[in-house]
């Protein structure tokens, strides 16, 4: 299943490779049609531990996405459109197509819009865009706030937004989302695999509701926002260990995010943190799993010129603030160094070096598993991470 | 002596540099299909049009179209959208792929510019203020 997963990926990649790498536009009577795609392939080698599911200690490959949406401009207030994504990340994601986004939309003012359907879910700077890797200096965000195995608990819901920009003259302009819907199934993201080891999940979902609140402030280039999402999540499956019923709710689950971003004339620097607090009833076992997970990361990254940017970011993960910070499987801290060569607007390659220090708990889902650490997990990890990618 | 001369020297370059960008600005004029029943616009208006936050001045829907590159390009980023060609690109990249907005319309020349505005109704571009653009209007920007 895996392998036929891995071929799907590999034959979607080729697939959507152009010849000549340009957007299609194209006119269904008089409504203008857009086509846009990309692709991203990724090779990481670890000197420690394996990372995100992949077998990084002897080098490995497994790090494929790609997206191809179609989107149409019915009338100026009014644009439907739709994208598919798939990802194989070693053992997470395994070429299952997915729809990523597909939602019709009306703004009837700047100030006022709505969308409904499958949506990206508005949280901090770069959670609906986290994918879209050429969007991105690094080759893998940083970890703290953006998991790639944990993609799935924030990307989209289905169900409606609300939304608008409010201009405040002088005093720079406010942006808003607001949201509300169902969290999709996430059959092959990271806490399905990572409690694989416990239980075997039928279905991990639930409501959702939540908004975000920016604004662009009158310094040129300076934003800052908050954002913040509410979860009713349902877990139901079996148990590994006997067979029994298994089914987990959530009591709390609450993300708040607060960022803030300066960029101006190449130069571009984030600051966010995430606090997210999870109180979850094993409904059968009769027990509770508290957490109060904390991450925050800053980033700053130069453009040298059209072909070169350069940046790193230090990126801090604690799982459980209550407990002692310095102990490794408590904690993940990732100092990350960056190249980015832009060899056409269509066509680029990332070098990037991770220092990473802990490996977090079990229930992390942060890049280390026992699973695929048979031998332990070692307290630090270095690892180079090559990303290329193209679009159109 | 020799420190004045140097400050005179600083003072009279900046001076030339301060001209050179006025001048820059200078070059560039806004154009619009005459759909566009506004003669003039703001600073902030005209971000918004091509930030794609604004789709419509004065009540008129409106399209923007941008330049692919080049002085008056550049200038234009520069004075009134505050951002570079690589963070424009890349901001609208974000809006397509999640759905949010559709990549504008780019051509190659002024006059590939001032042909589509001509015949656009509510088209917005940019032109160097040389250049000529029959069958359209042009924006004050103030």
């Amino acid at each position: 299943m895996r392998w036929r997963g891995v071929w799907t990926a590999a034959a979607f990649v080729l697939g959507m490779v152009p010849g000549s790498a340009y957007a299609q536009q194209f006119s269904l009577g008089d409504v203008p049609v857009q086509v846009h795609g990309f692709v991203s392939q990724g090779f990481a080698k670890s000197n420690e531990n394996n990372f995100l599911t992949m077998k990084t200690r002897d080098g490995s490959g497994a790090l494929t996405d790609g997206g191809i949406n179609g989107s149409a401009q019915f009338t100026p207030k009014f644009r439907a459109g739709a994208q598919v994504y798939l990802r194989n990340v070693g053992d997470l994601g395994n070429g299952r197509f997915e729809l990523d986004w597909g939602f019709a939309d009306y703004r009837f003012t700047e100030w006022i819009g709505v969308r409904g359907g499958k949506v990206k879910t508005a949280l901090g700077l770069y959670n609906d865009v986290q994918d879209i890797d050429f969007l991105h200096t690094w080759a893998l965000l940083p970890q703290a706030l953006y998991p790639i195995d944990l993609r799935g608990s924030t990307i989209g819901h289905i169900g409606a937004d609300v939304y608008g920009t409010v201009p405040l003259k002088k005093a720079g302009e406010l942006g808003y989302t607001a949201f509300v819907g169902k969290r999709p199934e996430d059959p092959e993201g990271g806490y399905a695999y990572g409690l694989s080891t416990f239980n075997h999940y039928d279905s991990y979902a639930g409501n959702q509701q939540g908004a975000d609140l920016h604004w662009a402030t009158p310094v040129e280039g300076f934003l800052v926002g908050a954002s913040f999402l509410n979860q009713q999540i349902v877990g139901t499956g079996t148990r590994v260990t006997n067979g029994a019923q298994h089914r987990e709710e959530s009591k709390k689950d609450q993300t708040m995010q607060f960022y803030g971003q300066y960029a101006r004339k190449g130069f571009r620097a984030d600051a966010e943190t995430r606090r997210y607090i999870r109180q979850q009833s094993l409904v059968f076992l009769n027990r509770m799993v508290n957490s109060d997970t904390h991450g925050w990361y800053v980033s700053a990254a130069q453009r040298l010129n059209k072909y070169v940017e350069v940046g790193g970011y230090v990126s801090r993960y604690v799982h459980n603030s209550r407990l002692d910070h310095s102990l490794p499987n408590n904690h993940i801290y990732d100092n990350v160094l960056t190249a980015r060569l832009d060899f056409t607007r269509y066509f680029l390659v990332k070098v990037e070096g991770h220092f990473m220090d802990g490996y977090g708990a079990q229930d992390s889902i942060r890049g280390f598993y026992s699973q695929n650490n048979r031998s332990g997990l070692k307290p630090k990890t270095n690892m180079l991470v090559l990303r290329t990618g193209v679009n159109f | 002596m020799r420190p004045i001369r140097g400050l005179t020297l600083c003072v009279g370059l900046a001076a030339v540099g301060a001209v050179s960008v006025r001048a820059a600005v200078a070059d560039v004029k806004v154009i619009a299909n005459p759909s566009v029943t506004a003669s003039s616009i703001s600073p902030s208006e005209l971000k918004d049009v091509f930030l794609a936050v604004r789709t419509s001045v004065n009540g008129v829907a409106v399209e923007p179209v941008l330049g692919k590159g080049g002085p008056v390009h550049e200038a234009f980023l520069k004075e009134y959208l505050g951002k570079s060609d690589v963070a424009l690109t890349t901001y609208f990249r974000s809006l397509v792929f999640t759905g949010k907005a559709s990549m504008p319309k780019a051509l190659d020349s002024d006059a590939d510019v001032a042909a589509y505005v001509a015949k656009t109704k509510g088209a917005i571009g940019y032109v160097s203020s040389n250049a000529t653009a029959p069958g359209t209007k042009t924006l004050d920007v103030k």
